[in-house]
């Protein structure tokens, strides 16, 4: 039955991507219906198989020499991502059919985004390290051509490349990651290398360890990687949450929560992991202070928050970890959605321009403000009992002047949630933007978003019943919800933790006035060039084009310059023969 | 020392060959180009025939020879039509401008 | 052993050359059948129906022989093994395709039934090549299959860019093959014969290096690397690739540059006893190629030089392949460069006949002979759907992204290198890889212009791809699809081809 439903989470996408790229776009409305059937259907099989999970492998497929066995295996960890990825994204896809309503190509728009839902599932299923990476591809080339999706902008174009560049980059050490553990234990089984991570000589694992590390930083954007997030919010609002926000970001901090156990006993790779983390929530969280663009802000945050699930691996918070990764990726789908029902409505994306839309548009206000209090860790929103798991852990185990840096973070996250929040729905109108509330699509899937903002906490018990069961390599403790909850009540760290967060929420109402104002922060040009690492990408990319027409010069298009290649060439094999003998 | 003749030959195939390479790189006209393929070539045959008497096979050799002045007319005759085709469209043998092709 | 069939696939298309080429002399040509000439197309396209034939019937009898199979003819000796039986499938496969592509696309030409006549002469002469056992006859295959492809490229003799392209092609290959007769004199001088198997023989007994030997395979390096097309010999291929017509830009980058490949591999081969220099060489220039071809084509506007100097990148990720082969003996890299000699055959060739329609749809229906820019097909997704499909798909999988073809047989050239286990060569590979994201670089920026939602100019006037120019389009595309998700299906072919590299280097 498992090895069915698989099929089914990724089967049903990638049938609905092939049907869908054949409709014609004269027809929207097919196209809509389409879409959503297909992942609403993906998003329940991805729910049912939630119930069939178990840490055996339930396809096997051998691939013949050099590629070892295509393997899914529906565990604890896989299962939750998976549900993750097709629930908020039939979500998605039903927000679209408001939000995309009259854009044209909607039939490559819907190709990929359900080409992606099944691919994100294969990524956290696959037990094979070279289908993980087949499918972590396939993600990155979705992402690029959603962001490129306006593709006669040439931002939307310049973000595109940039985000696949930057992923591939990334990619390369997963590549060689997989490649040392298949030439070392002659296997790609995610479950061999687990098991037999102690046999790999500790300076191969180190490689494979920091490999890892790499790809997870550079997928989930986490410094210093951090750069292309930020430049993907080109692509249409939905794929900013569904992509962005909720799932394929998350394909990063997947990585190094599966591969944890193994990696652990690699010296300076959990403080490498916790400094990555630290570093990327920090800074980012600085750079969301003075965002005045209202995606952007989000994106900034996303990455913040995304390091605090890396900070949280690299003290060994694994479930607080994958809780604040469920709990975010709800909230911030969310948050998204919603600033996207803005967007569509108001036509901007400055928030320089907005203010006091709350009053128009009530349903998407009232929707924002709970996926708000989430992000700055309210109680007793779902984002407040992960965020304080992850600080309890952090101020148990981690060393404390990284718990002192996110517990900084979690102020200046309240400090910009609030100021986003209010420069976009409250305070004076700056403009008289003709705003309508979100249509019905919008709400449904707002609601829904918004009711699992409440809620999912409520499964932490469940959620850490599932991977004690199901991961047999992780040692997770079992606890139920109302034991957690009791943890995090009597732990002095929640206590800090809310000082922090009120002070934060404080020195903004304190100084909303100069928040609101048009003009720019001095620290804004730092924002913007995300620390200087936006300068290092252009860089990067202009000294490879120089030396591109440095080489081009060498294509003279003489005969005679030919000839002395030829002979040149001669000359070096000559004298490498004479050095090698 | 006592001097080979072979040694001769062997030395006569050299400077050919630098003859023919010095040529290649200087020669702006195509039709010396072609020219001085052919120079090249021979040096080849010569070549050919004497290794063949070194190792003791100089039938094996002189057949070569044979069969490499063969097909290299072919080559020469494909060239030389190619360079009158470039005369008659281009207007020039000039080889420093046929150079449209670059970067 | 009863028959022997494989010089058939020789005999077979060489034979029919000069008949089609009688057919289209003798007016033939001028029968026509709905508006279009097909006699002449459809003789080349039997002869090559044919020809599948003896492959078929060959393979049968090698896979069932597990040997190579011989065949004597006075002097001239063939062989066939995996490596033979590679090239020829892959000739046979993109030949037969590219005459299928070329009916609508040649049509019309002056000299329509020189193009089939000179392109089934090259199909039996590749064949052929592969088949030598013979340093000279090698060497005439070799001389005979160039001929045959200076003519195809400096086809539109009325334009002096081909002409330009042709002359340069011409006399660069001529200087290499003048390094190959300078290789075949030496190791005639050292061994006093010319059978492959009789020279690995004695050279086995040279127990240090021989100075005349590896001069030799110096020469052999240079003299095949022209035509391989080595960084930096590769200068005429650009030119060349790019000005000839694109059934023969896609046989030349396909097919030509590997068959010069496997060329010289035999070549050097025979000099056994220095197979770690030569494979730390290949490495070398592997390197070289992937770095320069990527950088190159960065900066390119004109598809087909674009896609040309993709070619030199593909070619350093085959030197790769081969070059852990020789140095460590892995037949992973060895069956790798064989998968991806025959998946870029796929790709490339997908590649260089879908712009072939783009070309043919947009500028010569106008009567325009010019060049096809990226800038032409800004929105051609809107009208020509598949073709804009088929061009994504071959760029993407040149590009190394997955489901695609290209992934599968890179990662076997990369699963070679590090079990080798040879710190260079696996830096090696991660530089590999981080060159094939470069070149999405410049892959993915046309993926986007033909989607953009505004039609350009260009494509709002062009006129419609006929059928029979889509149908080896989605064929080819449908297997890049089929092997990307499936790449053992494979393995039959590139599994004996690996199997005689590290043979005939005695690994």
């Amino acid at each position: 039955m498992a090895a069915i439903l698989i099929g089914f989470v990724i089967g049903i996408p990638w049938l609905g991507a092939l049907i869908l790229w054949r409709t014609n776009d004269e027809n929207p409305r097919l196209q809509h219906t389409l879409a959503v059937a297909f992942s609403i259907a993906a998003g329940f099989s991805s729910l049912a198989l939630i119930f069939f999970s178990s840490a055996q492998t339930a396809v096997d497929i051998p691939m013949g020499a050099f590629f070892g066995s295509l393997t899914f295996t529906p565990d604890g960890l896989a299962v939750s991502l998976t549900a993750i990825a097709c629930v908020i994204g039939s979500l998605a896809v039903v927000f679209s059919v408001d939000y995309m309503k009259g854009e044209a190509q909607l039939s490559r728009y819907y190709t990929f985004v359900l080409l992606f839902i099944g691919a994100m599932a294969g990524l956290v299923l696959s037990g094979s390290l070279l289908f993980m990476f087949f499918f972590w591809e396939i993600t990155a080339l979705c992402s690029y051509a959603l962001i490129s999706f306006y593709n006669d902008d040439p931002k939307a174009v310049a973000g595109g490349i940039k985000a696949l560049i930057i992923t591939q980059v990334g990619g390369v050490g997963l590549l060689a990651g997989a490649l040392i553990t298949y030439s070392t234990l002659g296997t790609y089984q995610v479950s061999d290398l687990l098991e037999s991570a102690g046999t790999i000589p500790a300076n191969v694992l180190a490689f494979i360890a920091f490999g890892f590390l790499i790809a997870a930083a550079a997928k989930s954007a986490q410094f210093p990687f951090h750069t292309w997030l930020p430049d993907a919010m080109e692509a249409p609002t939905p794929i900013s949450a569904l992509i962005h926000a909720a799932t394929m970001v998350n394909a990063g901090v997947y990585l190094l929560a599966r591969f944890y156990p193994a990696f652990v006993q690699v010296p300076g790779w959990a403080l490498s992991v916790t400094i990555v983390g630290l570093v990327s929530a920090l800074i980012t969280a600085f750079m969301a202070l003075t965002a005045t663009d209202l995606k952007r802000a989000l994106a900034y945050s996303t990455v913040s928050q995304l390091g605090y699930m890396v900070y949280a691996i690299g003290v060994g918070g694994f479930f607080a970890s994958q809780f604040h990764l469920l709990s975010h990726a709800v909230f911030k789908a969310l948050l998204f959605l919603a600033a996207g029902a803005v967007i569509h409505a108001a036509g901007t994306r400055d928030m320089r321009r907005m203010g006091a839309l709350g009053k128009q548009m009530p349903f998407v206000r009232n929707v924002f403000v709970l996926g708000a209090l989430a992000l700055a860790g309210l109680p007793i929103l779902s984002g407040f009992w992960s965020k304080e798991l992850i600080l309890e852990v952090g101020l148990a185990d981690g060393p404390i002047w990284a718990y002192v840096g996110m517990l900084l973070g979690a102020g200046m996250t309240a400090f910009y949630t609030l100021r986003i929040t209010w420069l976009v729905f409250f305070g004076e109108a700056r403009e008289s933007l003709h705003v309508h509330d979100a249509g019905f699509a919008m709400k449904v899937s707002l609601g829904l978003l918004a009711a699992g903002t409440l809620s999912t906490w409520l499964l932490a018990g469940s959620f850490s019943g599932l991977f004690h069961a199901t991961l047999p390599f992780h040692s997770i403790h079992e606890l139920s919800t109302l034991e957690l909850t009791e943890e995090i009540f009597f732990a002095p760290a929640t206590y800090i933790a809310l000082t922090v967060v009120c002070l934060g929420l404080g020195i903004f109402w304190m100084v909303r006035k100069q928040a609101a104002a048009r003009k720019e922060a001095q620290f804004d040009i730092l924002s913007r060039e995300s620390f200087g690492f936006d300068w290092l990408n252009r860089q990067v990319t202009s000294i490879t084009f120089k030396f591109a027409s440095v080489l081009q010069e060498t294509q003279t298009g003489k005969l005679n310059w030919n000839v002395v290649g030829i002979l040149g060439a001669l000359l070096v094999v000559l004298v490498f023969l004479l050095w090698s003998a | 020392m006592n001097f080979d003749p072979l040694n001769a030959v062997l030395i006569g195939v050299v400077l050919l060959l630098a003859v023919g390479f010095y040529g290649l790189l200087i020669t702006r006209n195509l039709i010396k180009i072609v020219l001085v393929l052919q120079v090249l070539v021979k040096a080849v045959v010569i070549a050919l025939v004497l290794a063949g008497k070194d190792s003791g096979n100089l039938g094996l050799g002189q057949s070569i020879a044979a069969t490499v002045i063969v097909a290299d007319t072919v080559v020469a005759v494909v060239a030389l039509a190619l360079a009158v085709q470039v005369r008659i469209r281009i207007g020039t043998l000039d080889l420093s401008k046929i150079s449209s092709l670059r970067g | 052993m009863t028959l022997t069939i494989f010089p058939w696939m020789i005999a077979l298309p060489l034979g029919a050359s000069p008949l089609v080429y009688l057919a289209g002399r003798l007016g033939w040509h001028r029968v026509e059948l709905n508006g279009r000439s097909w006699l002449v197309r459809g003789l080349a396209l039997l002869a090559l129906a044919l020809t599948w034939i003896p492959f078929a019937l060959s393979w049968g009898q090698f896979a069932a022989q597990g040997e190579r199979l011989f065949f004597n003819f006075e002097t001239i000796g063939l062989q066939a093994d995996g490596l033979s039986l590679l090239l020829a499938a892959v000739t046979l496969g993109l030949g037969t395709v590219v005459v299928l592509f070329s009916g609508p696309y040649m049509a019309g030409e002056v000299g329509e039934e020189k193009y089939y006549a000179m392109l089934l002469a090259m199909i039996g002469l590749i064949i052929g090549l592969g088949c030598a056992n013979d340093l000279f006859n090698f060497w005439m295959w070799f001389e005979a299959m160039a001929v045959s492809s200076y003519l195809l490229v400096a086809f539109y003799r009325e334009q002096s860019a081909s002409l330009e392209a042709g002359i340069k092609y011409l006399v660069q290959s001529a200087v290499g093959s003048v390094f190959v007769l300078l290789g075949v004199a030496l190791v005639l001088g050292a061994t006093g014969t010319l059978a492959m198997d009789k020279i690995r023989l004695a050279t086995n007994g040279f127990t240090s290096t021989h100075s005349g030997l590896a001069l030799a395979g110096a020469f052999f390096v240079i003299g095949f690397g022209v035509k391989v097309a080595l960084v930096p010999l590769h200068t005429w291929l650009p030119d060349a690739h790019s000005q000839a017509p694109s059934g023969i830009s896609a046989m030349l980058s396909g097919v030509v540059i590997e068959a010069g490949l496997i060329a010289m591999l035999r070549a050097l081969s025979t000099l056994g006893m220095l197979s770690v220099s030569w494979g730390t060489l290949l490495l070398g220039f592997g390197a070289l190629n992937m770095l320069f071809g990527n950088l190159m084509a960065l900066k390119q506007v004109h598809l087909k030089r674009m896609l040309a100097y993709s070619s030199l990148s593909h070619i350093g990720y085959i030197l790769l392949g081969i070059g852990v082969a020789l140095t460590s003996g892995q037949l992973a890299g060895a069956q790798g460069a064989a998968f991806h000699v025959f998946t870029h055959m796929i790709m490339k060739g997908l590649a260089f006949l879908t712009v072939g329609a783009f070309m043919f749809a947009l500028l010569y229906q106008k009567g325009s002979h010019r060049s096809l820019v990226i800038e032409d097909l800004a929105g051609a997704a809107h009208k020509y759907p598949l073709a804009a499909l088929a061009l994504s798909i071959a760029l993407l999988a040149l590009g190394g992204l997955p489901p695609l073809a290209g992934f599968m047989s890179k990662w076997q050239i990369f699963v070679a290198g590090f079990q080798s286990g040879d710190g260079w060569v696996m830096g090696l590979v991660i530089f590999a890889a981080l060159n094939s994201v470069l070149s999405l670089g410049y892959y993915a920026p046309v993926v986007n212009m033909l989607y953009r939602q505004k039609m350009g100019d260009v494509v709002q006037q062009g006129e419609a791809i006929p059928m029979t120019m889509n149908i080896p389009l989605a064929v080819l595309a449908l297997a890049i699809v089929a092997i990307g998700l499936w790449p053992s299906i494979m393995s039959w072919l590139t599994e004996p081809a690996g199997q005689a590299i590290l043979f005939i280097f005695g690994k």
